[in-house]
């Protein structure tokens, strides 16, 4: 994959190069500042590009500004958000726009190398990666949308696996069930939130969008 | 029937009322017309007669001044909830010097006692409140004395009037005594617009009361700030630095046990991860109660909208305003809003909330609503009475209306000078 990193600090994106380089994968661009980030990703166009949050200039919103962005323009395009704290006011910010391609971690996701690696190929094929903290505070929030109120208790926590961005066969791994048995529940829960649409990864998201309040 | 055995009820209270006004405000002028008898008693033509009633007079009128008018403070505070500020000026604390002598900011007097009466009466004089004073004493009697005595000088008109044998003069009394009740309720109330207009402290009083209030302000941010910094001083020495040390411990064992006991070093390194990722959510959650990472990239609208998706209640957040504020406002608004929306979940089980915030050029208003049970008060010590006095930092306001059962509202305001 080719891949960019865009992060201020000179220690972190070094590191975050060397680990991504150690998996075989190609960093194409670095960047340092929000400016910097959005040109390398239209320059680029990356297969996916991991971007921090806050970045100079302003050292506030500059790299999920950016992202947002350079998705306005090319739709679509596979960004993996790194940040020291995560909101679900920005998760829903980027998936608002329903294509995919999503990802939205904490930075201390890269201690465990291979499922970091892992979220980075999912983004990349157009899938999501949001950190469970965001999906834990949704199934704390008691206030579901029209539709999630139908989902039994094994369907609900199907899609909160499936909003972290797990595939069907890691979702059976975690609850002990067989991938069959996962899609039966997948299927019946698109079904239940009126999702039709064929292609899988779309679906996906939808459901994700939809467990997220934003229809 | 109910209706006319209120209307006499009010007419007596109006009645008392009126006797009371005008018994206090007379007072004075009493103390005069009792020296005016006594001088035409001596004899009227010998000028030395005349030097005790004067005496009595200004004495009589300088130490009745201020209780008259705390006395009319009190009434119409009592009776019509007009809060009048005295605004009295209040003297320094007297100290011991090293030399033995007392010293109560004015000069130095031998014994404490001494120091005290000399400061006392210093500032008696130095007083502008005492020379207001003594000018309500000469106003009231002739504005709301003369109105509140009509009712009690009716009455006693046609008391005085009924025992004549005449029947046009016991018509007329009878008449005044109808005049009288059916004014009663209104004659006293001349006293609180007097009161008001000629008993508030004059502007430098009232900047003096604000130098005051603004000391004590002072006083309590920088206490609250120290104890803020104490606090994060602990936490980040219980908590992070420790787990970092913790942290190389791991490391330094891991990397001695590396070619002898590979199995161990891989355990310990796992550890040390474990660890860093704690030490970090325990540093992210210190930084969202210091400075929450979201005010500081989006400002104060999209932060209290983060705070809404992550409270356990349906917030609904309604902004009409954009404006970004100074970072100590926005701050300080911010963890207003946080404190209720928690109170909401914890002390009155709110199951919805509504958040508004809305700016214009007189300042900031922000109104937090839930469906709670009630019952909140700004109780001191509590969380609510902080809340105001950090908001007073910048002469906000925070006013909470919580009845018993419910619904919750809380206003809180910052007004344009301070954004």
């Amino acid at each position: 994959m080719r891949i960019l990193v865009a992060e201020d600090l000179y220690l972190l994106r070094d590191g975050m190069v060397r680990l991504i380089e150690a998996y075989g994968h190609q960093v194409v661009a670095t960047a340092a500042t929000g400016p910097e980030t959005l040109d390398a990703l239209r320059t680029w166009r990356p297969d996916v590009s991991v971007i921090d949050v806050r970045m100079p200039p302003h050292q506030s919103d500059e790299g999920l500004r950016a992202a947002l962005a350079a998705r306005g323009e090319i739709p679509g395009l596979p960004v993996l958000i790194l940040s020291q704290h995560v909101e679900q006011l920005y998760a829903r910010e980027l998936l608002a726009d329903g294509s995919g391609g999503v990802g939205y971690l904490l930075k201390e996701s890269v201690f465990d190398a291979d499922q970091f690696i892992d979220a980075l190929e999912r983004v990349a094929g157009g899938g999501t990666a949001m950190d469970p903290a965001v999906i834990a505070r949704l199934l704390s929030n008691g206030s579901p949308s029209r539709g999630l109120g139908q989902l039994t208790e094994r369907e609900h926590s199907v899609l909160g696996l499936m909003a972290e961005g797990l595939s069907n066969q890691a979702i059976g791994r975690r609850l002990f069930l067989s991938e069959s048995a996962i899609g039966k529940y997948t299927t019946s829960l698109f079904g239940k939130l009126g999702i039709m649409d064929d292609d899988d990864t779309n679906r996906r998201v939808r459901a994700v969008l939809t467990y997220l309040n934003k229809p | 029937m109910r209706q006319l055995g209120s209307w006499v009820a009010r007419a007596g209270v109006g009645f008392v009322r009126a006797c009371v006004v005008a018994a206090v405000s007379m007072l004075v002028p009493a103390v005069w017309a009792a020296a005016v008898a006594l001088g035409i008693r001596w004899g009227a033509g010998n000028p030395w007669s005349w030097t005790a009633p004067f005496v009595l007079v200004c004495v009589g009128t300088l130490a009745l001044s201020r209780p008259v008018c705390r006395v009319i403070r009190f009434l119409v505070a009592r009776w019509t909830a007009t809060v009048i500020p005295a605004g009295y000026r209040q003297g320094g604390p007297v100290t011991r010097m090293s030399t033995g002598y007392w010293w109560n900011g004015f000069g130095y007097e031998r014994s404490r006692r001494d120091a005290v009466m000399d400061q006392k009466w210093r500032t008696w004089w130095g007083d502008p409140a005492t020379w207001r004073d003594l000018r309500f004493t000469g106003i009231a009697p002739l504005t709301a004395g003369v109105v509140a005595a009509f009712p009690p000088a009716m009455v006693a008109a046609a008391v005085l009037a009924l025992d004549l044998p005449v029947p046009a003069a016991r018509l007329v009394g009878a008449l005044g005594l109808v005049v009288a009740v059916a004014s009663a309720p209104y004659a006293w109330r001349t006293v609180e617009p007097v009161a008001v207009r000629f008993l508030r402290p004059s502007p430098a009083m009232a900047l003096a009361d604000r130098v005051e209030e603004l000391t004590a302000r002072r006083a309590d941010a920088t206490v609250a700030q120290a104890a803020e910094i104490r606090r994060i001083e602990r936490d980040l020495h219980d908590g992070a630095q420790a787990r970092l040390v913790a942290l190389g411990l791991s490391l330094a064992t891991a990397e001695k046990l590396m070619e002898t006991h590979p199995d161990q070093a891989r355990a310990l390194m796992r550890d040390a991860r474990a660890g860093a990722t704690a030490s970090l959510t325990e540093l992210r959650e210190l930084i969202r109660g210091i400075s929450p990472p979201v005010l500081n990239e989006r400002g104060l609208v999209d932060a209290v909208r983060a705070l809404a998706l992550d409270v356990p209640l349906d917030v609904a957040v309604g902004a009409g305003t954009s404006l970004r504020l100074d970072p100590p406002i926005e701050s300080a608004v911010y963890f207003g809003v946080a404190e209720l929306l928690t109170n909401a979940v914890k002390h009155a089980h709110a199951s919805r909330a509504r958040v508004r915030l809305a700016g214009d050029e007189t300042g900031l208003v922000v109104e937090v609503e839930d469906d709670g049970r009630g019952g909140a008060d700004a109780r001191a010590g509590g969380g609510l009475a902080g809340l105001r006095r950090r908001l007073a930092v910048f002469d906000g306001t925070l006013e909470i209306t919580s009845p018993p059962g419910g619904p919750t509202h809380v206003r809180m305001t910052v007004p344009c000078a301070s954004l």
